[in-house]
This record gives C-alpha cells, sequence and structure tokens, in this order.
C-alpha cells in the first residue's frame, strides 16, 4: 500500500508540497487578510516569463524566476508609494506584458521543450534533489521571517495606517511581506505551475477564514488545509495518472466549497481585490 | 491645566494630495488640555490629524510634538500618541478577537519582533476594562455594533499607554443614545489618564459641551479659544457663512448650520 514511499521523486514530491503549501497557505493569510492577493498572480506569470527568458538564453531557470517575481512587486510597490495609480493597474500591466514576453520567448525557442510546460502547468512528480534544497531553504527562510514579524504583519494586515501610526515601520514591513508572497510563488511555480500557484495562496487561507475566531486559528487551519490538499493532490496523482497541481487545486477548492457552505459564518466578505 | 507647551506649530504648511492643505500654522496646545477641532469639509481637519500622528511633514515652518521635532518624529515617539481612526466598515469575517485588537495598541511600545507578555496582557485588560468592554474580550471585533467597536479601538489607544489621544469624528455614523455614552467615556479617559485631547468633528454641539479649547479651521487658523468665544455668529459667520444660527439650549449656545454635513 505504501510502497510508492520507497521511490525518491515521491519522497520528493511528499516533502516538496509539504513545504510550499506550508509557505503559501500561511502567507496567503496575511495576502487575504490585506486584499493584496493579486500580487501572486502577478509574480506568478512574471516569474514564468522569467522561466521562459532562461530556456531560451540557456542559463539556469531560478535565477530568472527569482528577479522576475521580485521586479513585479518592486514596480507595484513604487507606483503604489506614489499614489499615482491603483495598485491593480500596475499589477494588470505587468501581468499581460510578462505573459507576453513568455509567449515571445517560447516562440522564439526552437523545437518544443516540454521542460518549460511543466512551469506553465505544475509537476510535482518531477521535482530534483537540487530543487527541493532551493525549496527548503527559502520556506524556512520565509517561515522564520514570517514567525519573527508575526506582529507586524499581523497589525499592518489589520490597518496599515493605524500600524504606522502607532510606532510600527508599516511601509517597510509591507514591501517586506510583498516580497516574501512573492518569493513563496517563485518557490511553488514548478510544482504547482504559473497558471495554478494563486490558487495555492488564496483558497487554503480563504476557507480557513471561514472557521477561524482569530488569526491563530487561521493560521493552524489554512496550513492544514493546504498541506492536506497538497498531500491528498499527490497521491492522486500517483494513483490515477492524473495533473498534480490541477489536482491539488481541485481538492483545495472543494474545501473552501465545504467551508462557506457549512462553517456558518456570513459569506460574501473575503476580500480578494483585483480578481 | 498645566501651560507647559506638548504641541508647538511655528507658522507651519502642510501639503495632502499635492495641494496646500493647511497654511502658516502657528500655536500651541498643552498638557491635559481637551481640544476640538472644527471647520468645513476641505478645512484641513484630517491633515492636522495626520501632521500630529508624523505621517506628513511641514514644507515649511515647524511643528514640535513633545520635545521632537515632527520631520525626525520616530516610531518611539508614535507610540506615546493614541489614535482612534475615522470608522470604517470592518470586515465582519476578519479573524479577530477584541482582546487581540487591543494587544495592537502594545505593539509599538513593544518594538520589533518583541512578543506581549504578562504586563502587556494587564495592561489590555486593565483598557478593555476602563471601556468596560472587558467581559466580551474574546468575542470577534467584526460582530460589534459600531459603538462597541469604537469602544475597543479605544482602549487599544490607551493600551498604548499614550500622552496625547487624536480621535477623528468618534461619533460620526453612531446613534444618539450611543453617541453620549461615546462622549462620556471619552470625557471619563481624558481625566482618567491624564491625557492631552484632540477630537476632530463636525459636531460643533457636542465638542462644545466637551472641550476646552476649540480650535476653528478653514485651511489656516481662523480662531481659537474657550467655545463660548468661538461659538458665536461672528466668529463661525466667516467660516461657515451666513447661514450660522446661534440659539440658545439650557442656557447653551445651540448651532445651526445649512449645510447637510452640519446639522445640528
Amino acid at each position: 500500500m505504501l510502497e510508492f514511499l520507497s521511490y525518491g521523486f515521491m519522497q520528493r514530491a511528499f516533502l516538496a508540497s509539504l513545504l510550499i503549501a506550508l509557505v503559501c497557505s500561511t502567507i496567503g493569510v496575511f495576502a487575504v487578510l490585506r486584499g493584496i492577493t493579486f500580487i501572486g498572480a502577478g509574480t506568478a506569470h512574471a516569474a514564468f516569463a522569467g522561466v521562459c527568458f532562461a530556456f531560451l538564453a540557456g542559463i539556469p531557470p531560478f535565477p530568472m524566476a527569482v528577479t522576475f517575481g521580485l521586479s513585479t512587486v518592486w514596480v507595484t510597490n513604487y507606483v503604489q508609494e506614489k499614489g499615482k495609480m491603483n495598485p491593480d493597474v500596475p499589477i494588470g500591466v505587468f501581468y499581460t506584458f510578462t505573459m507576453a514576453l513568455a509567449i515571445l520567448f517560447i516562440g522564439l525557442m526552437e523545437g518544443y521543450r516540454p521542460e518549460v510546460f511543466a512551469y506553465l502547468f505544475g509537476s510535482i512528480l518531477s521535482v530534483s534533489p537540487s530543487d527541493l534544497v532551493i525549496i527548503l531553504i527559502l520556506s524556512v527562510g520565509i517561515l522564520l521571517i514570517m514567525l519573527l514579524f508575526f506582529k507586524e504583519f499581523h497589525f499592518i494586515s489589520f490597518d496599515q495606517e493605524m500600524a504606522e501610526a502607532s510606532g510600527i515601520p508599516a511601509k517597510r514591513l509591507n514591501f517586506l511581506l510583498l516580497n516574501l508572497i512573492s518569493l513563496a510563488v517563485v518557490i511553488a511555480l514548478k510544482a504547482v505551475g504559473a497558471i495554478l500557484v494563486f490558487a495555492l495562496l488564496v483558497i487554503p487561507a480563504a476557507a480557513a477564514q471561514q472557521w477561524a475566531k482569530n488569526m491563530r486559528s487561521m493560521m493552524i487551519y489554512s496550513a492544514l488545509i493546504g498541506v492536506g490538499a497538497s498531500w491528498t493532490g499527490v497521491l492522486f496523482s500517483y494513483w490515477f495518472d492524473v495533473p498534480s497541481g490541477a489536482t491539488i487545486v481541485l481538492i483545495a477548492a472543494a474545501i473552501f466549497l465545504f467551508s462557506v457552505l457549512f462553517s456558518g459564518k456570513r459569506r460574501g466578505s473575503i476580500r480578494i481585490k483585483g480578481y | 491645566m498645566t501651560t507647559h507647551p506638548i504641541i508647538q506649530f511655528s507658522h507651519a504648511s502642510f501639503s495632502y494630495n499635492g495641494r496646500v492643505a493647511l497654511e502658516d500654522l502657528t500655536l500651541d496646545l498643552h498638557e491635559g488640555e481637551f481640544v476640538g477641532v472644527i471647520g468645513p469639509n476641505g478645512s484641513g481637519k484630517t491633515t492636522l490629524l495626520k501632521a500630529l500622528l508624523g505621517l506628513i511633514h511641514p514644507v515649511s515652518g515647524a511643528l514640535q510634538i513633545f520635545d521632537c521635532a515632527c520631520q525626525a518624529l520616530r516610531c518611539e515617539h508614535r507610540a506615546r500618541i493614541g489614535y482612534l481612526p475615522q470608522k470604517e466598515k470592518v470586515d465582519p469575517n476578519y479573524p479577530i478577537t477584541n482582546l487581540e485588537v487591543v494587544m495592537m495598541g502594545r505593539y509599538g511600545a513593544l518594538g520589533l519582533m518583541k512578543r506581549p507578555g504578562k504586563k502587556d496582557r494587564e495592561i489590555v485588560l486593565d483598557a478593555l476594562d476602563a471601556v468596560d468592554m472587558a467581559d466580551r474580550k474574546d468575542r470577534p471585533f467584526g460582530h460589534l455594533s459600531g459603538g462597541e467597536q469604537q469602544r475597543v479601538l479605544i482602549a487599544r489607544a490607551l493600551a498604548q499607554r499614550p500622552e496625547i489621544l487624536l480621535l477623528d469624528e468618534p461619533t460620526t455614523g453612531i446613534d444618539a443614545p450611543t453617541q453620549s455614552r461615546l462622549v462620556e467615556l471619552i470625557q471619563k479617559v481624558h481625566k482618567d489618564y491624564h491625557l492631552t485631547i484632540v477630537l476632530v468633528t463636525h459636531d460643533i454641539n457636542m465638542i462644545s459641551g466637551i472641550a476646552e479649547t476649540i480650535l476653528l479651521l478653514k485651511t489656516k487658523l481662523h480662531a481659537l479659544g474657550p467655545p463660548a468665544e468661538i461659538l458665536t455668529k461672528q466668529v463661525l459667520s466667516p467660516v461657515y457663512g451666513e447661514e450660522v444660527i446661534v440659539a440658545k439650549r439650557n442656557q447653551q449656545p445651540y448651532i445651526i448650520i445649512h449645510d447637510e454635513h452640519h446639522h445640528a
């Protein structure tokens, strides 16, 4: 029954999905409560363009994914700070601009490159040992920073202006939070895919919000839902030979639907701006 | 009231959203003083609060709060100023208890990366007790009525152990009986906590009964003094227009302004 655990690729898939789900579903809590989930979608598509560029240029994909992903955050933050535009606008421009770049890069490649499409649709069963090391280091780093600044991130998610007024360096911490969200998306890119990674950020947190009474419980429920959906998705993917990213997201969406219908909370107030 | 100035504006001008919102402001506010700030829409009331919070800086002139010039109003100074922002609709599903909301008042004083301890919890429980919300400390904040949320947010400001308390339209959007209880609470915390209070409001009749000093703004400082001196047709008319009526109710001046925002 458990013979699949003896395969190296399955062990890596379980460990990678545990780390990715933990990071995305917990940082997703801040993104959902703060109403900035759109940054996840923008980052994912920009990072995908970075990956395509790397394959075209014959350089390692991960550093380019990080560069493209983080640049989305920096530009958005700059525009928002200057107060010139609603942040939805630069994200919308970046989102489509980077996707157009990705399509252009794919068009310029010679022949069919299946590894590029793994980044678009996700392939958790193909996580390599070196991928896993990167995922491990960055996940631990992100979780550690979140733990250190938990109360500050909580405060700016609740009310950034009030946080700043009471002596928290809110703008800088908000920028840090945006960068962490962006990094979380980038490390999940190969496993879940650029199209679906946004779901891992939003759905577990949104489902958890239906049950949670306070921040701590929302974090715990979100992590449990995220990891539960990911592991079940990996198993289904292995047993029934179906795409892993899609399976994970469909299971998470089913949990969300169940939560909305049966948690007994008032509905319709989840703040997802821009989408 | 002591005579020590805790807030000093000297020829300070502020711009907000690219236009001059307050011009050439010179005034002293003293420790323990209860100041009501009035003025029509766009007269610079909110800009004044943002300046006091250190969120915007003077484009010319100077603002000194405590012994620190505004440009250098650092986090530790901000933590000494409590703030009740204008009431906004809170997502009823936001997962936060009243105790957690009030605990946020301690975060500025605690500093980055430090966790609240036993002493912070005691301060928070005291603050909840002061606003009569201690029995509902574990209830979700989003489920409270507007007036109850204001009480919890006042407790949050008190938990900062502030020296100055800034209140932005605290009674707007709240029914009349709750308004009067809230006003009583503000008077009580002013006295019990020896606070300097700056309260911005549209409600001239409410503020005239509780503030020691009224500050009348219309981009510039138009008048500053005790309510009896400010609430006269001569002082109010140049700011609010000729349709100001100063009536008497229970021996007190009662102001009626023909403006949709100034129904008294």
